[in-house]
């Protein structure tokens, strides 16, 4: 059913994207520039603008291991959840078979009337006793349909162990191992009317409470549940649940303090190796400029996955070649993970910063610096008053644009330490940053998948750096003003 | 070092000997050289130990003992035998250094293409809605795609119930993913670029009875090469890179990127395949490093426009 829905609603877009193309393409002059940005347009609302909106839409929602159905195939899932044998029940002999047509059917003999059946989902169908042959117990053939044996066994057990047939009064036979089947009959009641479910045993009452389960008086659920909008619980849990607002207050101290040490380090060590090598007729200047450059040429994550074999504590050349007693254990202790991270992320950054600071220095008028001099600066003053704010003019922005990239960093973390090592109970380990975060709660295996949380904590790292990026932009006018 | 910097203007004047000059520059020399030493050291690193013949992480010392080219031909032979005695840190690696690069390249390409038309349009035609779409897509692109990555996961899951080739596991689906990104910021830079081509290049070609379409593909992009070859070479570099959105797409071994491929093969066992692993970064480093060198001038440039690199 599922797929046939998604079926009909992609039929229903396509032939709306056609018709709105065709429209754009076959239609003569006015949509001109529209031809040119068709294409892109397209990827750019498939995969950038939707999944944007429904990324917000999710964070309103549970959505979560346990909360993946809609509502209407969660009750289906709980009413063949609830199903049990009865005290006095039936048992069957039974064998599992494939009709003609290759479908898997269950054939059943009573044990008490020794009365022939054929199971399937659709109900049960007599078949004539003499079709069917048993032997100590077990059926060995069954006329029309093939016994499945050995692999083809196996392959359709999952198969098998969903299908229930049903026999009127909600009772279903379902197999038990591979050669019973017993009669199940319905604990729970579903009253469509009142939307609730009733334990049969002693009419405890289940009903919605409304966060995609249904719970009894005492608080028990049934499952599965399903997902549904829970407004603004998600971003309240961050707020007020010990559980999730501790990790996330951690993670997001350690994010800004990763991303700021990460710019401020390795801006100033490029800086100021630019100052040394910024000097005119310097002998082999060309060949440290390209020699320092060569981090920045490799692809990241070749570099991250070296430094993460490099500073195993074991087998880690660092601890190899650091003098006795300065070894540590550089990615399994909180603290060094930490060190780690940044000494790493520095090695990766400052080529840039050097770069750009050889640039903007290239680009200060000497002028402007001997004329300092000739009025009686010191070489620091020069360098305080004239070179640093010039300068600054150039890298500042870049340092903003290079502290929003940080902040989302995903690689950084999560090839050098997985974001590890552990941090208590939450998935958080004590080095994630709020992506790796968020990644982790969505998609971490073992403790289930929390696509509802993940994607507000989603939503709030995108109001930090599009705050972060405003405040960059008014900040860099305001600089270009002074200069 | 207070004195040496203010006697600079004086030096630099005097055009003093090469003795001279290295006398008074040695703590540059000794600066630049230690700078390198923790700039390169790593790289010395997998160098040796992808050519060393001892395989293991922690015995590998800097010089190798024994030159060996039997780390390369490791990570090419998909050694059955010993991936089921050891499940984890089976290697595909040619599978995956091909799966990258044809991701990378398609989604370099299209993004490029696409990036292109879009900024053309922006360029070159005054319609309604021009100044507010322009204005769009930078406050879109402001949502990085990484942060919807949860969203894309679940979309992706739905439309390969009907779509299969643009399922989970697809490398086409992941293509189609990184093209989501393609316009926005890459617009702004191309349009920048195509408002310095004279329009009245267009115009003579349009006199000429060109259509809009032969102008952008006669004229506007093969002016723009350089500056196409850049935006190129950045995205392909980045979508190199990419590890989270691939990792939750790509789900069997064998589609692996690199990215991926790489770190599962290293994870479990960095001390046994350290030689292997690193004659693979060896191989995966070196294009990536003579192509930076060969584009450094435009993509310093392109850098102090204002993107970023991972």
């Amino acid at each position: 059913v599922l797929a046939d829905r998604h079926k009909w609603v992609a039929v229903a877009v396509l032939a709306a994207a056609t018709f709105a193309i065709d429209l754009v393409y076959l239609a003569r002059r006015r949509t001109i520039p529209m031809k040119f940005l068709v294409p892109g347009t397209i990827f750019l609302i498939g995969f950038q603008v939707i999944p944007v909106a429904y990324t917000i839409s999710v964070a309103f929602t549970n959505y979560s291991t346990g909360h993946i159905l809609v509502k209407s195939e969660a009750i289906q899932g709980i009413e063949q959840n609830t199903l049990a044998q009865a005290d006095n029940g039936k048992s069957y002999t039974m064998a599992p078979a494939h009709d003609a047509s290759g479908k898997l059917a269950l054939v059943l003999v009573d044990e008490d009337t020794n009365k022939t059946y054929i199971g399937t989902k659709n109900g049960l169908k007599p078949i004539p006793r003499g079709s069917v042959s048993i032997t100590g117990g077990l059926i060995t053939r069954a006329q029309g349909y093939e016994l499945l044996r050995g692999q083809a066994l196996v392959q359709s057990d999952k198969e098998l162990s969903a299908l229930v047939v049903p026999v009127g009064g909600n009772k279903g036979i379902q197999a038990e191992g591979l050669d019973t089947a017993v009669v199940l009959e319905p604990t729970f009641r579903y009253d469509a009317k009142r939307d609730e479910f009733v334990r049969l045993k002693d009419n405890a009452v289940y009903t919605d409470n409304g966060r995609g389960s249904f719970v009894n008086a005492k608080g028990e659920d049934l499952e599965p549940g399903w997902h549904t909008g829970v407004g603004l619980r998600n971003f309240g849990r961050i707020i007020h649940s010990d559980l999730v607002r501790k990790p996330f207050v951690r993670v997001l101290i350690w994010t800004f303090a990763y991303a700021l040490l990460t710019v401020l380090l390795s801006f100033a060590l490029g800086l100021f190796l630019a100052i040394t090598l910024d000097k005119a007729g310097m002998p082999l200047q060309r060949l440290y400029r390209s020699a320092l450059v060569i981090p920045y040429a490799i692809p990241g994550f070749l570099s991250l996955l070296v430094w993460r074999g490099l500073l195993n504590d074991q087998f880690g050349v660092v601890n190899h070649i650091l003098p006795g007693g300065l070894d540590r254990p550089w990615l399994f202790d909180a603290n060094w993970a930490k060190v780690s991270i940044i000494l790493v992320s520095l090695w990766l950054t400052f080529p840039y910063f050097f770069l750009v600071s050889l640039g903007a220095l290239q680009s200060i008028p000497k002028e402007l610096t001997e004329a300092a001099r000739v009025d009686g600066a010191g070489a620091w003053q020069v360098f305080r008053q004239v070179t640093l704010p010039l300068l600054l003019v150039a890298v500042a922005p870049l340092m903003i644009a290079s502290f929003a990239f940080n902040f989302n960093n995903f690689n950084n973390i999560y090839l050098l330490t997985g974001g590890g090592p552990a941090a208590g109970e939450s998935v958080a380990g004590a080095t994630d940053i709020l992506i790796t975060y968020t990644f982790k709660l969505a998609f971490s295996a073992g403790k289930g998948a929390d696509y509802g949380l993940a994607s507000a904590v989603a939503i709030l790292i995108f109001f930090i750096v599009a705050s972060i990026s405003a405040f960059g932009f008014a900040r860099s006018k305001a600089l270009e003003n002074l200069a | 070092m207070t004195e040496q910097a203010v006697e600079r203007p004086v030096a630099v004047a005097r055009r003093p000997s090469p003795r001279r000059r290295w006398a008074a520059d040695w703590w540059r020399h000794v600066i630049a050289i230690i700078a390198i030493v923790f700039a390169l050291f790593p790289v010395a690193y997998v160098v040796s130990a992808a050519f060393n013949a001892d395989q293991s992480l922690s015995s590998s010392t800097l010089i190798p003992r024994k030159v060996t080219t039997s780390n390369f031909e490791e990570l090419f032979t998909n050694k059955r035998e010993k991936a089921r005695t050891t499940p984890t840190g089976e290697s595909h690696y040619g599978r995956w250094y091909v799966n990258s690069l044809l991701v990378a390249g398609f989604t370099a390409i299209a993004t490029v293409l696409l990036g292109a038309l879009a900024a053309y349009a922006f360029s070159r035609f005054r319609f309604r809605g021009r100044r507010m779409g322009m204005l769009t897509l930078l406050l879109i692109q402001m949502f990085p795609q990484l942060l919807a990555i949860v969203a894309i996961y679940l979309i992706v899951l739905r439309v390969g119930d009907v779509f299969h080739f643009l399922g989970l596991n697809s490398p086409t689906a992941l293509i189609v993913v990184y093209l989501g990104g393609a316009m926005g910021v890459n617009t702004w830079l191309m349009k920048g670029f195509f408002d310095t081509i004279p329009a009245e290049l267009d115009e003579s070609a349009r006199v000429d009875g060109a259509t809009p379409a032969q102008v952008f593909w006669g004229v506007v992009l093969p002016l723009a090469a350089p500056v196409l070859a850049v935006i190129a070479l950045i995205s392909f570099v980045s979508t190199i890179n990419e590890y989270a959105i691939a990792s939750v797409i790509l789900q069997s071994t064998d589609k692996y990127t690199l990215p991926l491929g790489l770190f599962q093969y290293i994870d479990q066992a960095y001390g046994n395949h350290w030689g292997p692993f690193s004659a693979g970064v060896l191989m995966a480093a070196v294009p990536a490093i003579l192509l930076f060198t060969f584009l450094q001038r435009f993509i310093v440039q392109g850098l102090t426009a204002g993107s970023v690199k991972g």
